[in-house]
């Protein structure tokens, strides 16, 4: 079905003055909006973003919890616009919330959650560069358009498709401010190990997105370890904290390396599955630091806790991490001695999405997704 | 749950306060926006043992009414 059809539906669109403030105070005061200032989704911006998209406009590319919204390119691309986003960058967007409408990211988790999560889009492979991403200096900070416009119309699809309205369809005690944007790059370039897509199995010239259900990144700050093993040392009692959600749930948090700590760790002969074998085996918690409480809620949860941990003493140690393979590595920002834990609701795990065109082939390009 | 109510059975979710719009804006997205919705004192997570029952007392003759007022 066409635009100006689609258009014509009830309630897909409406009349209103050509005047930037009062549609930003109608978007505002409907709760359409992340409390920034949008683009107005005009007909004429819809349909150029639209001119990246290779399906049809009013299909569904998956339901978003909790309000099970229909994401269909019509819906997605009005986010685009209000976030921003350059035409081009809207396959990356579609990819990535068929990526999170995948059922074990549970989206519905983490819309609804009390837990200050929201949806972390990491990009890797030729797109990234092609779309002039930021993987490097400040990638999760501000200043580069398709990092900051690619996270927020994420965000507002979640909000104004999936129903994360404040208080109404997300929960957040706190939320965070990871919640209007949380979009980079992998840095592909200075990592010594696979990048991330590579060891999912992807070409490495094939472009994917990868999505979490993440927390805002607790850094690791170590400009004195010069040595891989000290470097995970430090990294791993970071990990070891009582009040992350991965504690408690088999989830997936995510490493995530500045280059100048990846490149010594790897000098000294460490490979990824090395890293995340450190981390799981030394990123532990005390039994003695849980509450009581805390303890006999894991007995209910994990049966084989009350064995192998509750009863053996206040100096067992706990792993954070059910498996190595449950932690994810990737490496990404720019120069400086940091590196950041990502942790993650909880009961939510990554899913990556190839950018594929409509018939199935790997795109080259985000111009394979144009029309016309 | 709101399977069960287009069933024809008795059914209503409990909420604390703070999540009633949450569960109004639930039961309209699974087609029954008039599920009933048995209000107790928030929290419910992290409190001790006789406030959990406490909370089942609020909620106990809800429940009860919403029962009688069906065989009715």
């Amino acid at each position: 079905m066409n635009l100006n059809v689609l258009l014509k539906a009830p309630g897909a669109g409406f009349d209103a003055d050509d005047d930037l403030e009062k549609i930003n105070d109608l978007y505002l005061d409907k709760g359409w909006g992340d409390g920034l200032p949008i683009v107005p989704p005009t007909a004429g911006r819809v349909q150029k973003m639209l001119g990246y998209c290779d399906r049809p406009l009013d299909e569904p590319i998956g339901l978003i919890a909790p309000r099970y919204g229909a994401a269909t390119p019509l819906r997605l691309a009005a986010c685009a616009v209000m976030a921003g986003c350059r035409p081009e960058y809207f396959p990356v967007v579609i990819h990535a919330i068929e990526a999170l409408c995948e059922e074990k990211f549970n989206v519905y988790g983490v819309n609804a959650t009390t837990h200050p999560c929201t949806t972390l889009v990491i990009v890797n492979g030729p797109v990234a560069k092609e779309l002039k991403m930021n993987s490097g200096h400040n990638a999760f900070g501000p200043g580069n358009r398709a990092n900051a416009t690619i996270g927020r119309a994420v965000r507002l699809a979640m909000l104004n498709i999936g129903g994360a309205v404040p208080g109404a369809g997300d929960m957040a005690t706190f939320g965070t401010p990871a919640k209007f944007t949380f979009c980079a790059a992998e840095n592909e370039d200075e990592n010594p190990w696979e990048p991330l897509h590579v060891e999912l199995g992807f070409a490495r010239d094939v472009s994917t997105v990868t999505v979490f259900g993440a927390e805002g990144q607790h850094n690791i700050n170590d400009h004195e370890s010069i040595t891989g093993a000290g470097l995970l040392k430090m990294a791993a009692g970071t990990v070891a904290t009582t009040g992350a959600n991965n504690l408690y749930f088999d989830g997936a948090p995510l490493f995530v390396f500045g280059p100048e700590h990846a490149a010594t760790i790897a000098k000294d002969g460490y490979t990824k599955a090395d890293v995340k074998k450190y981390l799981y085996e030394h990123g532990r918690v005390r039994l003695g630091s849980l509450s009581d409480e805390n303890i006999e809620r894991r007995i209910r949860q994990w049966p084989v806790f009350k064995g192998e941990f509750a009863e053996a003493g206040p100096e067992r140690l706990i792993p954070v991490m059910k498996s190595p393979d449950n932690a994810y590595v990737i490496v990404l920002g720019g120069p400086g001695k940091h590196s950041a834990y990502i942790p993650t609701f909880g009961p939510t795990h990554p899913v990556t999405r190839a950018l594929k065109r409509r018939d199935g082939q790997f795109a080259r390009s985000a111009q394979d997704f144009r029309q016309n | 749950m709101c399977e069960l109510r287009k069933r024809g059975l008795i059914t209503a979710v409990i909420y604390s306060g703070p999540f009633l719009k949450l569960g109004k804006a639930q039961a309209r997205t699974f087609g029954v926006p008039e599920l009933p919705l048995l209000e107790i004192t928030h929290p419910l997570g992290g409190i001790p043992l006789d406030d959990v029952k406490a909370r089942a007392a609020q909620a106990a003759p809800q429940f009860a009414d919403l029962v009688r007022r069906h065989i009715k």
